[in-house]
């Protein structure tokens, strides 16, 4: 891809998106909405992920933002614009006082434990009697920009544009070299100078962040916030598998696997009701087993050998 | 004072004594060889200097200051730097790239600052065609990203975890020289962890010998060999 192609095409599929509303009916807005609350998420998760970190806390924190903008709304009459930015700071604020505990972990000890967590905090959230609503939840008074469907699908891409915007600022700036190196081997990070707990802690209080400001969104767009509604498992599942079939480690992959496992998600749906789910989950299956740099990384792979064999050397598999 | 100092250095591994008592000095533009049969502490011994091991007992002294409570990172920053015996390379970073981590992190660099830096050490080192995947490299290729990788830090202490394994006899004298070359253009101490005894006889100046931890011998080359001591370590059986 050469070098004005590689400035042109993400400005021109944000225009498209952008426009999207103006030219589109309101069941595929509607699904394009919802696929844009997965999408930010897969870009967030894969940005954590970019240190090794698998987190399996998406939810939690998803869920936290949510209960943040509803609870900011109902208390303190908050608008909606700023519950949303009080939904991201309180999940940053959660997660950089868990950092201190849990990013010293690793690897399945890490996940299993963000598993755990998003539980916890569902729990509470259930048990808390006023404050959180327990298991009924809350029902906000009115939903954002009077619940007009093509300014809730442009305050999705909002977000969508924030976490997309965080992932390419990192990938251009020294923390795409730190976080490359703790995943790659933290012994020799330590000795080339990376201070790993910091550089981990900045990325999961970012990802973190936009995980909040994603559950404000939710909880503004549907007007309602319950247990079993925002630290649904799915806010996890989605997200995580999106960013693998599209290709991890990079911003325009979760958005691609948001794109087409969204897509086909919903026409699966319509084909085959309650199969649809066994369909998806033979789709990411297939795509661990036969692609497991997902589609863009598979593109990337490519090019670069593609690269290499013009240079007259020898493409590797 | 010498450069870097340590002081009855130990580490214990639940029951096993891997470093016993180390007391060693190295000075910059020094080369010093650390040598010993497999198992002795050699690497344990780097990994307690450089910060990734926290030694059971005794201090480590550099430039005149106690710096065993802190962090491998900030000794990097510091100017203590290593290679290690088992490389790894950072996949999904080229070769330029790898080279670069040293002058972001350890000494501040922006990265486009970094990148001309490090293109500048490449080439001194003969290290060329930069945007190359670090799996398409030769071994001797991977063994000068090592030392440049160690060398971005900006170090006046340099440990060489076996940097000569996997190297042909013309290879070894390449970096041999190399290593003697960046010694004194800028004037650091090296300390030199080596199976292959005439790479220890041309390039060091002195030698400490370990065994089960513990140094037995200390001296030039031709003196420690000598030793019946090393001998003994070395081949087995009563001294």
């Amino acid at each position: 891809m050469t070098f004005a192609v590689r400035r042109f095409l993400p400005v021109a599929v944000i225009a498209v998106a952008v426009l999207f509303p103006l030219v589109s009916g309101p069941y595929p807005l509607a699904v394009a909405q919802s696929i844009l609350i997965y999408m930010a998420l897969a870009v967030s998760w894969d940005m954590l992920l970019r240190s090794g970190q698998i987190s399996f806390g998406i939810a939690g924190f998803f869920g936290i933002g949510a209960y943040a903008a509803a609870i900011t709304t109902l208390t303190v009459r908050a608008s909606p614009i700023i519950s949303i930015l009080l939904a991201g700071a309180c999940s940053a604020g959660v997660a950089f006082l868990l950092g201190f505990v849990i990013l010293r972990l690793r690897k399945v000890y890490f996940a299993i434990t963000t598993l755990a967590l998003a539980e916890i905090f569902r729990v509470i959230v259930h048990n808390w009697g006023d404050f959180t609503g327990g298991p009924e939840g809350l029902v906000l008074p009115s939903l954002i920009f009077k619940g007009d469907s093509r300014a809730l699908f442009w305050i999705s891409l909002g977000g969508v544009l924030l976490a997309c915007g965080l992932s390419a600022l990192f990938q251009r700036s020294r923390l795409r070299f730190a976080l490359t190196a703790i995943r790659n081997n933290e012994v020799s990070a330590r000795s080339s100078g990376i201070d790993i707990f910091k550089y981990l802690m900045i990325v999961f209080v970012t990802s973190s962040f936009i995980q909040g400001i994603v559950g404000g969104i939710q909880v503004q767009l549907y007007g309602y916030a319950s247990p079993d509604s925002v630290f649904d498992a799915n806010y996890t599942l989605l997200p995580l598998a999106m960013a693998l079939l599209g290709g991890i480690y990079s911003t325009p992959g979760p958005v691609l696997g948001a794109v087409l496992l969204g897509v086909a998600a919903e026409y699966l749906k319509l084909k085959i009701p309650y199969g649809h789910l066994v369909v998806y989950g033979i789709i990411i299956v297939l795509v661990i087993l036969l692609l497991p740099d997902g589609l863009y990384g598979q593109y990337r792979r490519s090019v670069r050998d593609r690269a290499r064999m013009a240079r007259g050397g020898t493409a590797h598999a | 004072m010498p450069d870097l100092e340590t002081f009855g250095l130990t580490r214990h591994f639940g029951g096993l004594v891997a470093v016993n008592n180390v007391s060693f000095t190295l000075d910059c533009g020094e080369i010093l060889g650390v040598i010993g049969p497999n198992g002795a502490g050699k690497t344990t011994f780097i990994n307690l200097v450089s910060g990734i091991y926290a030694p059971s007992s005794g201090r480590i002294h550099f430039k005149g200051r106690d710096i065993t409570g802190l962090p491998a990172h900030k000794r990097a920053q510091m100017g203590i730097s290593r290679t290690f015996q088992i490389i790894h390379p950072l996949e999904n970073l080229d070769v330029l790239e790898n080279v670069m981590l040293g002058f972001i992190f350890s000494r501040r660099m922006g990265l486009k600052e970094a990148r001309r830096s490090a293109e500048a050490l490449c080439g001194s080192l003969g290290l060329g065609d930069l945007s190359r995947d670090v799996s398409q490299i030769t071994m001797l290729e991977t063994k000068k990203m090592e030392i440049a990788h160690a060398l971005a830090s900006g170090p006046s202490i340099l440990f060489l975890d076996e940097v000569m394994a996997g190297l042909n006899v013309d290879e070894t004298r390449e970096i041999v020289q190399l290593v003697q070359r960046v010694t004194r253009e800028r004037n650091i101490g090296v300390g030199v962890v080596e199976h292959v005894m005439s790479v220890i006889r041309d390039l060091t100046h002195r030698v400490i010998v370990l065994e089960a931890g513990e140094i037995i011998a200390a001296g030039p080359y031709e003196e420690v060999a000598k030793n019946p001591g090393v001998i003994a370590a070395y081949l087995g059986g009563a001294a």
